[in-house]
C-alpha cells in the first residue's frame, strides 16, 4: 500500500513539474539593443501583454522550449498564457506574439528588428543577437 | 430554431482544426478571424422567497429561478430543468490590418437569448485602432466597444479567460454595457522596476431602445435607457503575480417610456452618475485570488449600489477549484440586495478548451414587499473555448 502511494506521489510530482526539462533557454534581443539585461519579470510582462517596451517573438505552440520558457520565466502553463491573451485580444488591448517555427527563425526575426525579443536554446546563440537573460 | 442555429455554429467551430490560433482570410495574413464560445447549461435545484419554497412568479419569470445575466436577462427557471438557451453564445472577431499601426476590428456575437436585438447576432465591438510603430505605448481607438467598467466588464463573454462559468452576476449587470466613442491608452514599464502601468481614458455614449434589463426585469412596459456624456478613466498596475486596477466613470443617466403620442415620459433624465471600481488580484504559484469592490452613485437621488467579490482558488495541474463570495446592496430603502457563494471548478481538458462546473448558493436580501428573484441553488456546466 505504501509503495503504491509512493509510486502515485512520484507520478503526480512528475506530472506537476511537467517532466524533464529541455536545454538552457536564452532570452535574446537585437544585437544593437541599448538594454543590457532584463529581469524574468520584465520579460514575462512583454510576453504576456502588459508591457509594450519590446516586441515579443514567440516559438510555435506546443514546442518544448516554449513550454519551458513560460513555465520558468512567467510561471504559467500553455492554458494560462492562452487565457491571458484571449482576454487582451478580444478587448482591443493587444495581439498575441507572432510565432516562428524554429529557433533559427526566431533568431533571424530578432536580429532584423531592434525592438524584438525572443528566446532560443543557449547553444543556438550567435553574434547576430544579444543575450538578455539566461534561464537555467 | 435559434438554439439549433447556435448548436450548428458551435459544431462547425468544433471542426476547425485545433492549433489554428487565428484563421488567415487572405494570403498576407493581414486579414484574420479568431473567436470564442460558451455553451452553458444550468438548472435551478431549489429556491424560496420570503421564507416560503412555494412556487411564485416575478414579472414573467416562474420561480424558483436564478438570474445569471442582467444585460440580456438570462434567467433559469426550476420548472424548465436544464436550460442551455440562456447564456450560450459564439463570437467571431475579424481584424484587418492596413498598416503595422492601423487596424480595423469587428466582433460579432450570436447569443441563444438576446431580447435586446430580437435574437439577431450583434456587433459587440467595431473600432479602428491606431498605435504608432515608433511609440507603441500609445493606442487610440474609435468606434463601438464594451465599457471597461469593472474588472471583467469588457470580457464578460470571453469565458475561456476567467475561472468561473461567469463572473459574479451580483456584480456584473447593467442596462448599458457598450459605448460609441473613443479611447486613448498608454502602457509602460515603470523605470527599471518589475512593475508596469496602463492607463486608459474613454468618452462616448450609448442608447438602448426597449432594453431588456429595464423592460423585462423592472418595468414590464417597454423602457429605453441612455448613458450620455460618458467619461471614464482607469489605471492598472502589475508586477506579474499581483495586479491592481482602479476605475472611475461619470455619465448622465436617462431612462424613459414612450407615450402613445410619441412623447418620452422620463423616469430619470440626465441624472449625474458616478461609478467607481477597485480590484486586486493575485496569481502566485498555484494560488488564484480575485477581489473587487465597486460603487454606483446617483447622490442627489440617494440611489447607491455597493458591490463586492472575493474568490480564492488553487490550481492543481489542469484543474482550478475555487470558492467565491459576491454581494450587492442598495443603500436606501427599499433595499435590493443579494449574497452568493460560488463553488467552481475549471478543467483545461484539451487545447484552447475549458470545461467548468459551478454550484451557486444565492440569498436574496432585498426588502421588497413582494417576492423578487428569491433564494436559489443553481448548478451550471459550461464548455468554453477560443479559436
Amino acid at each position: 500500500m505504501k509503495r503504491i502511494f509512493r509510486a502515485l506521489l512520484g507520478l503526480s510530482l512528475f506530472w506537476l513539474v511537467g517532466g524533464t526539462s529541455v536545454a538552457e533557454v536564452a532570452v535574446i534581443g537585437n544585437a544593437k539593443a541599448t538594454v543590457g539585461t532584463l529581469t524574468a519579470e520584465q520579460i514575462s510582462q512583454v510576453f504576456l501583454g502588459t508591457s509594450n517596451d519590446f516586441k515579443p517573438v514567440d516559438q510555435a505552440e506546443g514546442a518544448p522550449i516554449r513550454t519551458e520558457f513560460y513555465k520558468k520565466v512567467a510561471d504559467k502553463d500553455a492554458a494560462q498564457v492562452k487565457a491571458i491573451w484571449s482576454r487582451l485580444a478580444f478587448t482591443g488591448k493587444g495581439r498575441p506574439p507572432k510565432e516562428y517555427g524554429s529557433s533559427a527563425d526566431v533568431k533571424k526575426a530578432v536580429s532584423e528588428d531592434a525592438r524584438s525579443i525572443g528566446y532560443i536554446e543557449k547553444s543556438a546563440v550567435d553574434a547576430s543577437v544579444k543575450v538578455l537573460l539566461l534561464v537555467p | 430554431m435559434k438554439q439549433i442555429r447556435l448548436a450548428l455554429a458551435i459544431a462547425v467551430l468544433g471542426m476547425i482544426p485545433m492549433g489554428a490560433s487565428a484563421i488567415d482570410l487572405d494570403e498576407s495574413g493581414s486579414f484574420s478571424m479568431t473567436g470564442f464560445y460558451s455553451l452553458t447549461g444550468a438548472k435551478v435545484l431549489s429556491g424560496s422567497a420570503m421564507g416560503s419554497s412555494d412556487a411564485w412568479t416575478y414579472q414573467q419569470f416562474k420561480c424558483p429561478c436564478a438570474i445569471q445575466n442582467w444585460e440580456y436577462v438570462g434567467v433559469y427557471e426550476q420548472d424548465k430543468g436544464f436550460q442551455f438557451d440562456q447564456e450560450s453564445l459564439v463570437g467571431v472577431q475579424f481584424r484587418k490590418e492596413f498598416t503595422p499601426s492601423l487596424s480595423l476590428v469587428a466582433q460579432l456575437v450570436a447569443r441563444a437569448k438576446n431580447p435586446n436585438y430580437n435574437s439577431s447576432p450583434t456587433v459587440d465591438w467595431a473600432y479602428a485602432s491606431y498605435s504608432p510603430v515608433d511609440a507603441p505605448e500609445w493606442t487610440v481607438q474609435a468606434g463601438r466597444q464594451r465599457i471597461p467598467l469593472y474588472y471583467y466588464s469588457d470580457y464578460l463573454y470571453i469565458g475561456y479567460s476567467y475561472p468561473w462559468v461567469r463572473p459574479a452576476p451580483d456584480v456584473y449587470g447593467w442596462p448599458i454595457y457598450a459605448y460609441d466613442g473613443a479611447n486613448v491608452s498608454y502602457q509602460t514599464q515603470l523605470g527599471k522596476s518589475n512593475w508596469s502601468a496602463s492607463t486608459k481614458i474613454w468618452a462616448g455614449g450609448f442608447t438602448q431602445n426597449n432594453d431588456a434589463y429595464d423592460t423585462l426585469i423592472y418595468y414590464t412596459t417597454p423602457t429605453s435607457h441612455s448613458w450620455s456624456n460618458i467619461v471614464g478613466a482607469s489605471l492598472s498596475l502589475t508586477n506579474g503575480p499581483f495586479d491592481v486596477r482602479a476605475m472611475v466613470m461619470t455619465y448622465k443617466d436617462s431612462y424613459w417610456q414612450d407615450g402613445a403620442d410619441g412623447t418620452k415620459n422620463y423616469l430619470i433624465q440626465d441624472q449625474p452618475t458616478r461609478i467607481m471600481g477597485l480590484s486586486a488580484n493575485l496569481d502566485y504559484k498555484n494560488w488564484v485570488i480575485r477581489t473587487e469592490v465597486d460603487r454606483f452613485e446617483q447622490t442627489s437621488l440617494n440611489f447607491i449600489y455597493n458591490y463586492a467579490l472575493l474568490g480564492v482558488g488553487y490550481s492543481i495541474g489542469d484543474f482550478t477549484p475555487m470558492i467565491t463570495r459576491s454581494q450587492y446592496t442598495t443603500a436606501a430603502e427599499p433595499i435590493e440586495a443579494r449574497q452568493t457563494t460560488m463553488l467552481s471548478l475549471r478543467w483545461n481538458f484539451r487545447k484552447d478548451t475549458a470545461l467548468k462546473l459551478q454550484y451557486d448558493i444565492s440569498t436574496d436580501r432585498s426588502h421588497y414587499s413582494y417576492p423578487f428573484f428569491g433564494d436559489s441553488k443553481l448548478l451550471s456546466i459550461s464548455l468554453q473555448g477560443t479559436f
